[in-house]
């Protein structure tokens, strides 16, 4: 029954191909096509697996002799029911969303292809598949975003989602290439059990061909999530249709992740690559989140969010956690697909209410209510520092007693222990009638968030990853030698407490300002509002190209 | 002697730079749409024709010149505004990468099946051209836009000539591509897929400045409902004969 799987891209497909044909006959009834197209993918995806957690061994089906295949795998499943449940999502959402729109069913048909076209990325079963549905989701993307055809603008900004997605494509290619030329199959099993049995492959210039196919696979998945320094497109691709902006953010951008757990095998022999991919998404969480919080934009806003958040992702690839980062990928969709088809009730509500708190005299005065009344801040910092420490540690030592073994999931839980300080820190500020009342939902909270995260990672750890020895060696792939890891812990809990020390610093001291620190602190200000003149750097190279690339057709005149 | 002649006349018809001027010259002023055509699908075949009688192996030199001329041309894609041009230019820079395709091996067997999977869709674009040209006096990015809405089937076929040129999945030309790509050497390949990379780039500035933008003024009619069909139905034949060839080339 496993090669129902082909019937899972197959459906939309042939929804896409009915919406198109039948949309002058239905008129705007004919998206009724799409939506039931997509119940069925979901139906479909739910089933496969259904089967895949029974136990059905994974398989290649192929349609051509060389190419054309498709995988029934855990990952490919998994990922096939995600995709197939936001695309449904979103293709509800729309039908009324856009229905004042102007190319209503192109529309749809767009949503059925794109949607075709990330199911067959997600279960390519060989190279050529996969880039060849690599590429499509690049150019129906484009389409999507530039739906509205009047805007010059909506296609300026998909033009970048494009080309840096046709960047991103490039390695990929080369990494095929690379791949097919040493291991002599397009074929994905064959070329991972190739790998396995001689992963010291040399290629051009006697490099080491995973070392290479890892870096390139890498770069592939950067470009398409967003991460430092090909993230511009991301925050700026908002004047989309808001369906699309959801599906993007909840679907598309995740690929990365998706690539990088695909090629799994290849980076257990890939020596530092995942070094390089763990700073990189370290750098992008970081950037990201810092300038997520300097935007006043809610959209642009989100879109800086999810580059933080795809930094986090990549990061947890960078650490060995490979079935953590699928977990993330997913629960990152489901709750930013949420927040991008609310952002327009949001904007709604926050013109009849501005939501700004009210000022302290005011509701003490008028309002006659007593004034809120804070904790001592040593309690606070000791609550803030010990509690979420005490939460991971018990609920990951439940479910793995070897925990202080794997560095990746020490980083994970170094990650938990700085957000769970960072929420409680965050209610030392907040206003509360009952503080203690406040203190103790924010650490239920933050309990259940952590307990089911630790027991659903960890289920996604046994179902991708079954193979114990697997999963080791992908932590082991990723480990560094003990005494620089220490050296680094130390660094950065350094840095994360100084900060600390110095926001309380600040707030104790409002109105003090030091001029010299407020000038590097507003400059730093001015760098992050130009969002680090990423933006201008790159339009200034564009526009130096096309006019280099005029005055050589000026100089040739034009032959 | 006679064999440097014979590559000297197959650099003008899978040309190579400055030869290429040539193609260009005599593209840019052939008065008819339907003749464009012909030479679009022939030019290529002429030059593989002669390519075949040539019995030594060709010299790297050949290779870095193709692929060099395939860059430029691309390079230079990126500024023209003008559609009949972008048309000649891109043939320039698709078929001087025949000469690495055929040196490499590639599809020993169907050597000219090579040069129209890159030839069919400009040849489809040259018809478009004039299309564009009868409705609007000029067929030229960022002078109007808006065939979108103003002409949407045209806009339409136009959207799927200019993808299945630019070597997009699933068309042949992306198939070629990816075989010639697999048959190159690494610094070849780098070039190739620079190339690859500007085609992109040159189409979307091409689509944006023709497609993209509010209706024309004046009541301009489209095309009709039967040759958007016949269009659809040549992509359809060029997607199927994409994979088809596959077969034999990958």
């Amino acid at each position: 029954m496993n090669q129902l799987v082909l019937w899972l891209p197959a459906i939309s497909l042939v929804s896409a191909l009915l919406t198109h044909l039948l949309g002058g006959l239905l008129g705007r009834g004919v998206v009724k096509i799409s939506v039931s197209g997509g119940v069925l993918t979901v139906a479909l995806a739910a089933y496969l697996v259904g089967l895949s957690l029974m136990g059905e061994d994974a398989h290649l089906h192929l349609l051509g002799s060389s190419w054309g295949g498709l995988l029934f795998d855990p990952l490919s499943v998994l990922m096939a029911l995600v995709i197939a449940s936001i695309s449904l999502i979103v293709r509800i959402y729309s039908v009324r969303y856009m229905a004042e729109e102007a190319g209503y069913s192109r529309f749809f048909m767009l949503l059925d292809l794109m949607t075709a076209a990330l199911l067959v990325m997600v279960a390519a079963g060989d190279l050529i598949t996969l880039l060849i549905s690599w590429y499509l989701v690049g150019v129906l993307l484009y389409f999507l975003l530039g739906h509205d055809m009047r805007s010059h603008s909506a296609y300026r900004y998909g033009f970048w989602t494009l080309i840096t997605y046709r960047l991103g494509d490039l390695p990929l290619v080369l990494a095929a290439m690379l791949l097919f030329h040493t291991y002599g199959s397009w074929s994905l099993p064959v070329l991972f059990e190739r790998i396995s049995q001689n992963p010291n492959a040399v290629t051009y210039l006697d490099l080491p061909v995973t070392e290479v196919t890892g870096a390139l696979v890498a770069l592939a998945a950067f470009a398409r999530s967003a991460q430092f320094l090909l993230h511009t497109w991301l925050p700026y691709t908002m004047e989309g249709p808001t369906p699309v902006s959801a599906l993007m953010h909840a679907g598309i951008v995740n690929a990365g992740g998706f690539l990088i757990n695909r090629f799994a095998p290849v980076y257990i022999y890939s020596g530092d690559v995942l070094h390089w991919i763990f700073i990189v998404g370290l750098v992008t969480a970081v950037i990201g989140s810092v300038l997520m919080l300097s935007q006043n934009d809610v959209k642009k806003s989100l879109g800086y969010s999810t580059m933080g958040q795809m930094g986090f992702m990549i990061m947890e690839c960078g650490v060995g956690a490979f079935s953590l980062a699928i977990f993330h990928l997913i629960a990152h969709g489901l709750f930013k697909g949420t927040l991008f088809l609310s952002a327009g009730s949001i904007i709604g509500e926050a013109r009849q209410d501005d939501g700004v708190p009210k000022d302290d005299l005011y509701t003490f005065i008028v309002e006659r209510q007593s004034p809120s009344y804070k904790q001592p801040w040593l309690i606070m910092a000791a609550i803030t520092l010990i509690v979420p420490v005490f939460v991971l540690l018990i609920s990951h030592l439940a479910v793995a007693p070897d925990l202080f073994q794997k560095q990746g999931a020490i980083i994970l839980l170094f990650f938990g222990w700085v957000t769970g300080a960072q929420l409680l820190f965050s209610t030392y500020h907040m206003s509360a009638q009952n503080p203690w009342r406040l203190v103790g939902l924010i650490v239920v909270s933050f309990i259940i968030v952590v307990v089911g995260y630790t027991l659903i990672s960890h289920a996604f750890d046994q179902y991708l990853y079954p193979n114990p020895e697997f999963a080791s060696q992908l932590y082991a792939a990723a480990g560094i030698n003990h005494l620089s890891f220490d050296v680094l812990i130390t660094i950065t809990t350094f840095i994360i407490v100084t900060g600390w020390i110095r926001v309380y610093y600040t707030q104790r001291h409002l109105g003090h300002h030091d001029k010299s620190i407020s000038n590097v602190w507003l400059n730093f200000y001015a760098l992050i509002s130009r969002e680090f003149y990423i933006n201008d750097l790159y339009t200034g190279l564009s526009r130096n190209v096309l006019a280099a690339s005029s005055r050589l057709n000026v100089l040739l005149r034009w032959g | 002697m006679m064999e440097a002649v014979k590559l000297i006349i197959i650099g003008i018809f899978l040309p190579l730079f400055p030869l290429s001027i040539i193609f260009n010259v005599v593209f840019e002023r052939l008065p008819y749409p339907a003749l464009r055509g012909v030479v679009l699908l022939a030019w290529p075949l002429v030059g593989i024709y002669i390519l075949h009688g040539v019995e030594e192996p060709l010299p790297d030199w050949v290779i870095i010149w193709a692929v060099s001329t395939a860059i430029l041309y691309a390079f230079r894609l990126l500024a023209v505004r003008q559609m009949g041009l972008w048309i000649g230019f891109l043939a320039t820079s698709a078929w001087s990468l025949l000469w690495i395709a055929l040196n490499g091996g590639v599809s020993n067997d169907f050597p000219y099946l090579l040069a129209l999977g890159f030839s069919i869709p400009l040849a489809l674009l040259a018809l478009l051209d004039r299309h564009i040209e009868l409705r609007f006096g000029a067929a030229y990015t960022d002078l109007y836009g808006g065939l979108a809405l103003t002409t949407p089937r045209l806009a339409g076929v136009l959207v799927f000539a200019v993808l299945a040129a630019t070597a997009t999945p699933v068309f042949p030309a992306f198939f070629l591509l990816l075989a010639t790509i697999v048959n190159a050497s690494p610094g070849v390949v780098v070039c190739l897929l620079l190339t690859w990379l500007l085609w992109a780039w040159a189409s979307a500035r091409l689509l944006q400045g023709l497609v993209v933008g509010p209706i024309v003024g004046e009541k301009i009619q489209d095309i009709g409902a039967g040759l958007s069909w016949l269009y659809a139905g040549m992509f359809l034949l060029l997607v199927v004969a994409g994979i088809y060839l596959t077969g034999g080339l990958l």
